[in-house]
């Protein structure tokens, strides 16, 4: 088992398993913290509410387990988002603090939520093999903008955060399990990435 | 591509004609006032039409233009000017440049001699167009000149760009005249000013597409705040950021995929798994499947399908048919749909979509519409199309946009298996009414079509069942069709 994907019940689980095997990855599926404080690899998923998916990881106590491994975690849309400091969702809660940053409501023109492909300017080894300007899926309200461990960036209602990388912690807001061929090529990029 | 907010002036005021008739005239209000609400920014060009001096052949608004000069905006002024002396005028009231129609497709000499005493910089030479014949005089007579030696004396005098009207476009609302600037584009490398018919974002950001389109004249759809000048001139900026989606359908019967006119003779058409695989690797944005013999009789059935396809497909999937409750919506997300499509059992009881959006989140739910033409509107109608409510499906549409659904699936009911082209009338109809994107289906049949239902028709994915099946067009082909009509694709 070289990847361990969080089974949270604030995420759609079922299909980035798919995803992660069809990419490569060996799957152990669970939401028991000793499992994930041992994981070599980890997966975080999550839709929905940032403060449900939040509430559900100090709950269980994997938000300690999360900010004390030392192993490569990525986290997929809300997955993604609860790596931040600090997320202005209905008020303002804290995030796992992994990346350094807040989350924002898209405010402009364009209607919220994004549904639907969105062209990403992208960098690191996360994108390897996935030329600069392609698209992903993206379903969100909110985003980062501007984070200072940004590798990936698309616009909507202006700029925003599409991926981040910090050390071993990885983030990417679209959702690579509905993204085609560019989108298992970065899950197995995670999945290889030492 | 610039947006330029237009006012036509009658009497002092602001009005608008429809089809350039002085009896139809809508008053709008004072000038300045009306500048205000529209929230103009500093150093905006702006066109002046002069109705009056239109029709009479003199400056009449002098004194307005004299005004709205004094607030930092650039001001270009139309209307009758077929003597120097009054485009010397228009400049002396602080205005940047002037607007000739009837001069420059009725003469030359004159034409020649204001940009030579003028400075090309001051003229925008205006040619209005019915049917592809060139109008003078307040559009009230046809030139006698074509439009092909028009342009070319345009050409010739080194002005910039162009404006040009199609009059049956006007105030009418009803869009654009896309195929006009594209066949100047063609026959022209003057930059055009589109004028006439822009009444929602979308034609905004088709005319930037179009890329021989600099500017555009907006008058009735922002008076009538039908759109913002700050919301156009955002989407302007960004139009190739999001690509529009194309979207195989499966039509799906006891887990097989099934084709047939109209739902008669329907025939065997293939596995619904190795169909939508095939759909990704050509390139889909997405996949819908639409189980046409859902009951509850066959519900594991059709679950089963989705799972399957859920399974091996790595796009966001779509699932429609007999949904009738929370629990089967549920149940179509657990089986892997990514979203799930309402029809009947919406219409039946509206608030299952607040129920199914509460519970799933509006990005989930799709209404779909089987909206068929009726008079001089469209009403929904239920089961495939079968049987005709009483509802307006525009009203419907918004209806659901206001009750949580996060993108409507519209079917022309008397376009689908048809391959006549899509409803444009009826996708601007919903795309001008509603906030959330359409999906235009119903009437595919060539790649012209794909591009109209987006560039005219505003739809933001345009969906095909046969047309793909058959292998008439594959994804594929209409992706570089439309990459080489300037509209963004994966």
């Amino acid at each position: 088992m070289n990847v361990t994907l969080i089974d949270s019940p604030v995420a759609n689980t079922a299909n980035i398993a798919r995803a992660l095997r069809a990419a490569g990855a060996e799957l152990h599926i669970t939401n028991d913290p000793g499992e994930i404080a041992s994981a070599k690899k980890l997966v975080l998923p999550g839709v929905g509410s940032f403060i449900a998916a939040m509430r559900w990881l100090e709950e269980t106590r994997i938000a300690d387990v999360l900010r004390k491994t030392t192993a490569p975690l990525l986290g997929i849309c809300v997955g993604h988002q609860l790596l931040f400091d600090v997320s202005h969702e209905m008020g303002t809660t804290r995030g796992l603090g992994l990346v350094r940053g807040a989350i924002v409501k898209f405010d402009g023109p364009l209607p919220v939520p994004q549904i639907g492909w969105n062209r990403v300017t992208c960098r690191g080894p996360l994108f390897d093999g996935v030329a600069s300007g392609s698209a992903f899926y993206f379903v969100n309200s909110y985003a980062a903008r501007g984070a200072t461990s940004e590798i990936a960036r698309a616009d909507y209602n202006g700029p925003f955060t599409a991926a981040v990388q910090s050390g071993r912690v990885f983030g990417v807001q679209f959702h690579p399990e509905k993204s085609s061929t560019a989108g298992l090529r970065v899950l197995r990029n995670f999945i290889t990435w030492k | 591509m610039e947006v330029i907010p237009s006012l036509d002036l009658l009497g002092g005021r602001v009005v608008r004609l429809t089809h350039g008739e002085f009896s139809s005239a809508k008053v709008y209000g004072d000038p300045e006032d009306v500048l205000d609400s529209l929230e103009v920014p500093a150093r905006s060009r702006l066109h002046i039409v002069d109705l009056e001096a239109s029709r009479s052949g003199k400056p009449f608004e002098t004194d307005v233009v004299r005004r709205l000069a004094k607030r930092d905006l650039e001001v270009q002024v139309g209307g009758g000017i077929r003597q120097l002396d009054d485009a010397k005028r228009w400049l002396e009231c602080g205005a940047e440049r002037v607007v000739v129609g009837t001069v420059a497709a009725s003469s030359p000499q004159l034409l020649r001699r204001m940009t030579e005493t003028l400075g090309p910089e001051r003229i925008v030479p205006a040619i209005d167009v019915r049917d592809g014949v060139v109008r003078v005089a307040g559009w009230t007579r046809d030139a006698e000149t074509s439009l092909s030696e028009v342009l070319a004396r345009v050409e010739e005098l080194g002005v910039g760009e162009m404006l040009v009207t199609d009059i049956t476009r006007d105030g009418a609302l009803r869009g654009p005249s896309f195929s006009l600037y594209r066949e100047l584009r063609a026959r022209t490398r003057m930059k055009v000013i589109a004028s006439g018919g822009v009444s929602t974002i979308s034609d905004v950001v088709s005319l930037t597409r179009l890329g021989n389109v600099s500017g555009c004249v907006i008058g009735k759809a922002l008076l009538e705040k039908r759109i913002t000048l700050a919301e156009a001139r955002a989407r302007t900026a960004a139009i190739n950021a999001i690509p529009e989606r194309i979207i195989p359908c499966l039509d799906v019967r006891d887990g097989r995929v099934v084709k047939g006119v109209n739902f008669v003779n329907i025939r065997d058409a293939g596995d619904p798994v190795e169909c939508a695989k095939r759909y990704e690797e050509e390139g889909a944005d997405e996949v819908v499947i639409l189980d046409i013999s859902a009951t509850d009789a066959n519900r594991a059935t059709a679950l089963e399908t989705v799972r399957r396809v859920a399974d091996s497909l790595f796009i966001p999937l779509t699932v429609g048919g007999g949904v009738r409750t929370l629990e089967d919506f549920r149940a179509m997300l657990r089986a892997g749909a990514d979203r799930v499509a309402i029809n009947t059992a919406a219409i039946r009881r509206p608030e299952l979509i607040r129920e199914c959006a509460t519970e799933f989140g509006v990005q989930a739910v799709v209404l779909s519409c089987d909206a068929k033409h009726v008079g001089d509107h469209w009403l929904a109608t239920v089961r495939s199309g079968k049987e005709l409510t009483a509802i307006d499906a525009i009203t419907w549409c918004r209806r659901a946009e206001e009750l949580g659904t996060g993108e409507i699936l519209l079917t022309s009911v008397d376009r689908d298996g048809t391959s006549a082209g899509f409803d444009i009338e009826l996708l601007r109809a919903a795309t001008s009414a509603l906030t959330i994107g359409v999906i235009a289906s119903g009437g595919a049949g060539r790649l012209e079509d794909f591009r109209d239902a987006i560039e005219s028709g505003g739809a933001r994915a345009v969906l095909a069942a046969s047309l793909f099946h058959d292998r008439v067009l594959t994804v594929g082909e209409v992706k570089t069709y439309l990459a080489n009509e300037g509209i963004p694709v994966r």
